[in-house]
C-alpha cells in the first residue's frame, strides 16, 4: 500500500542570510491534529551519497567528508542514534525514492542556499521516511583537512545538514555583523547548527558544541543519561505580558558551555532539556539581529523589541529533575 | 590556600602567645573521662569557586567573548555545636556538626550586548558533621585559665540548593588552634567547668558545591561557650 507522503523542505545553511524556514530546536510534523517530533524511530539512518552533479571534489573525497561528519555525530555518548553508509547512488537529492541521498546540484537561483536538507513524512504515522540533502555547486567547495581559501569547507557544512537530518533545527547561539552589499557575516558561533555558515576557507565548524550535542541528545537520548539529566524551564514577560520567541542561554557556570532555547509557547513558556546537572545562570535576548526567518514562521508574533538581561538568581539544574518554572522578566528597548 | 592556613596558624600561634601571659593562675585539669559540651557561633569564609567566560568559535578558531562569571560560595556565620570526652589530660576527641546558609553567588560582567552587569545569587543550606581530636599545649593545660590548643578534624558536607532540586555532598578538613578562657572551674561536682572558646581553622572542602574534585580552601572562625562534665 502506497503510503500517504509529504515531503517538507526544512532548513538550509546559508551564506550570509537565511530564506524563510521553519526550524526550532527540534522539527515537529502535525498528524490527526497533533504536534509529533520529527525524529528517526529506526536506526541506523541509511545513507547514499550521490555521483552526480560533482564538480569541485572526487566523489571517493565528497563520500569521506560526509562520513566524517555522520560520524561526528553518531560519537555524542549522550545520544544513540547512528547511521550507515548504503553506497553511491545515481540518484539524485529531492527525489521521494525513499532513499536518503547527499549530493550535489547546481541551483544558482538560490544564491545565498549552500546546502539544504528536505524530509520525506508518513503524514500517517509522522514517521520520517526519507531525508536528502543537497550543496550548492553555485559556491566552491574543498574537502582539504585545513581548508582552502574562497571555498566552503564540505565538512562543515555537511555536519550541519546532517543535523538537520537528524531533526535538529537552528541555533541562535551566534554573532553577526552587517555586510557591505547586505546580509550578515558570522563573526562567531557556538553551535553547528546556527543558520548562517562560516566564511569561506574556514573550518572552525567542523566540532559539535554544548549545544548541538543537547540537542542530539534529546532527540536521541542514551538510557543512562536521561536518567539523570535535568532540565530548566520558565516563562519570559514583558510589561506582564508573555513574549514569543525570546532566545535563553543557559551557560554552565563550572564548565563554560551554553545551551539555547525558545519561549515557544503562548503563554512565554520555554524549557531545555537532557541538561547535564549543575550551576546555571540565564541569559534572555531576543533573537541576534531580528534574524527571525531563521528560526520562526514569520505569521508568528516574535518578539525583538526588549533589551538583554541575565536572570538575577541562580538556576541549578537537578538530575533527573526540573529547576521549576523560573520567571525572567524583560524591559522594552 | 596558603594564605589561610597561615591566618589560622598565625591565630593559634597568636593564641598561644597569649595564654602565656595568663597562666599565673591554678586551675584544676580536666581528667580523662570529662565530657565537654559546647555550642556557638562559626564563621565560614568566602570560598572562590572558579570563573569562566562565555565564549563563541570564530571563524579562524578563536574566541569571542560574550560575558564573563565569576562564582563564589559566599562567607556565612552560621550555628556549631560539639561533644568532646578527654582521652588524655591534654588529648580531646570531639564530634562536630554545624548549620549555615551561604549564598552562592555568579557575578556576570562585560556582557557583548551591554546587558547590565548582574550578580545572581541563591541561598544554599549546608550542614556539617564530623569529628576530630584537640591537643591542648601541655605546659599550660593543668595550670592556665586560658588554655591554648591545636585542633584538627574531618567530616561530611552536605549542601541543599535554595529550591530544594538538588543535594550536594562533600568532604571537609580543618586544622588551627585556639583558646579555652576557662570562666568557672573545679575539682568536684557534676559541672567541672565552664568557660569560652575561640579558634581560628583553615578548612578544606572537596567536592559540594563546586566546580571540581580538588579542594578549596577557607578561613573560619568560632566562638562558642563550653560546659565540662
Amino acid at each position: 500500500m502506497k503510503r500517504p507522503l509529504a515531503a517538507i523542505v526544512a532548513a538550509a545553511l546559508v551564506v550570509v542570510q537565511a530564506p524563510p524556514a521553519h526550524a526550532y530546536l527540534k522539527f515537529g510534523v502535525t498528524v490527526g491534529g497533533q504536534s509529533i517530533t520529527l525524529k528517526w524511530t529506526q536506526t541506523p539512518v541509511r545513507y547514499s551519497v550521490s555521483s552526480q552533479g560533482i564538480t569541485d571534489v572526487p566523489v571517493a573525497d565528497f563520500q569521506a567528508a560526509v562520513d566524517r561528519a555522520f560520524a561526528t555525530w553518531q560519537a555524542v555518548p549522550t545520544a544513540t542514534i547512528s547511521y550507515q553508509f548504503a553506497g553511491i547512488t545515481a540518484a539524485q537529492p529531492g527525489r521521494d525514492d525513499g532513499l536518503s541521498t547527499l549530493g550535489f546540484q547546481n541551483r544558482p537561483d538560490l544564491d545565498r542556499v549552500l546546502a539544504s536538507t528536505s524530509f520525506l513524512v508518513d503524514r500517517v504515522s509522522g514517521a520520517l521516511v526519507e531525508s536528502d540533502i543537497f550543496f550548492n555547486t553555485a559556491f566552491q567547495w574543498s574537502v582539504a583537512p585545513a581548508g582552502a581559501t574562497g571555498r566552503f569547507d564540505l565538512e562543515s557544512v555537511a555536519l550541519h545538514e546532517i543535523g538537520h537530518m537528524s531533526g535538529l533545527g537552528h541555533s541562535a547561539l551566534g554573532e553577526t555583523e552587517l555586510r557591505d552589499g547586505g546580509g550578515r557575516r558570522v563573526l562567531a558561533a557556538e553551535a553547528v547548527m546556527f543558520p548562517i555558515a562560516f566564511s569561506a576557507g574556514s573550518v572552525a565548524g567542523r566540532t559539535l558544541k554544548a549545544d548541538d550535542i543537547t540537542g542530539i541528545t534529546d532527540l536521541y537520548p542514551e538510557a543512562e543519561f536521561a536518567s539523570t539529566s535535568g532540565s530548566v524551564s520558565g516563562r519570559v514577560t514583558k510589561e506582564g505580558q508573555p513574549i514569543f520567541g525570546a532566545h535563553i542561554v543557559a551557560f554552565d557556570v563550572a564548565r563554560g558551555t551554553g545551551v539555547g532555547g525558545f519561549t515557544l509557547t503562548a503563554d512565554g513558556r520555554f524549557s531545555i532539556g537532557s541538561m547535564t546537572p549543575g550551576i546555571y545562570i540565564l541569559r534572555v535576548e531576543p533573537i541576534d539581529d531580528a534574524d527571525v526567518d531563521s528560526f520562526f514562521d514569520e505569521a508568528r508574533n516574535t518578539d525583538i523589541d526588549f533589551r538583554v538581561v541575565f536572570v538575577d538568581r541562580v538556576v541549578v539544574v537537578p538530575k533527573a529533575g526540573d529547576t521549576g518554572e523560573v520567571p525572567v522578566a524583560v524591559v522594552r528597548k | 590556600m596558603k594564605r589561610s592556613t597561615l591566618v589560622a596558624i598565625g591565630l593559634c600561634l597568636l593564641a598561644v602567645g597569649f595564654s602565656r601571659a595568663a597562666a599565673a593562675q591554678t586551675v584544676p585539669a580536666a581528667g580523662p573521662g570529662r565530657l565537654e559540651v559546647s555550642l556557638g557561633a562559626l564563621w565560614f569564609g568566602q570560598l572562590a569557586l572558579g570563573s569562566n567566560d562565555a565564549n563563541e568559535t570564530t571563524p579562524t578558531g578563536g574566541n569571542l567573548k560574550i560575558f564573563s562569571t565569576s562564582t563564589d560560595l559566599g562567607s556565612v556565620a552560621g550555628l556549631e555545636a560539639r561533644v568532646g570526652v578527654r582521652l588524655l589530660q591534654s588529648l580531646e576527641a570531639e564530634a562536630e556538626a554545624s548549620y549555615g546558609t551561604p549564598q552562592l553567588k555568579v557575578t556576570i560582567t562585560g556582557d557583548i550586548e551591554n546587558a547590565p552587569d548582574v550578580t545572581a545569587t541563591e541561598s544554599v543550606q549546608q550542614f556539617t558533621i564530623g569529628g576530630g581530636v584537640v591537643w591542648y599545649v601541655p605546659v599550660h593545660a593543668a595550670s592556665g585559665r586560658l588554655v591554648p590548643f591545636v585542633s584538627g578534624g574531618v567530616g561530611h558536607l552536605r549542601q541543599i540548593h535554595e529550591e530544594r532540586t538538588s543535594l550536594e555532598t562533600g568532604l571537609y578538613y580543618h586544622v588551627g588552634g585556639g583558646v579555652k578562657w576557662l570562666l568557672f572551674a573545679r575539682p568536684r561536682g557534676l559541672v567541672n567547668a565552664m568557660g569560652l572558646r575561640v579558634d581560628a581553622r583553615a578548612v578544606v572542602r572537596t567536592k559540594g558545591v563546586a566546580f571540581d574534585d580538588g579542594g578549596h580552601a577557607s578561613p573560619a572562625v568560632g566562638a562558642s561557650a563550653f560546659v565540662r562534665f
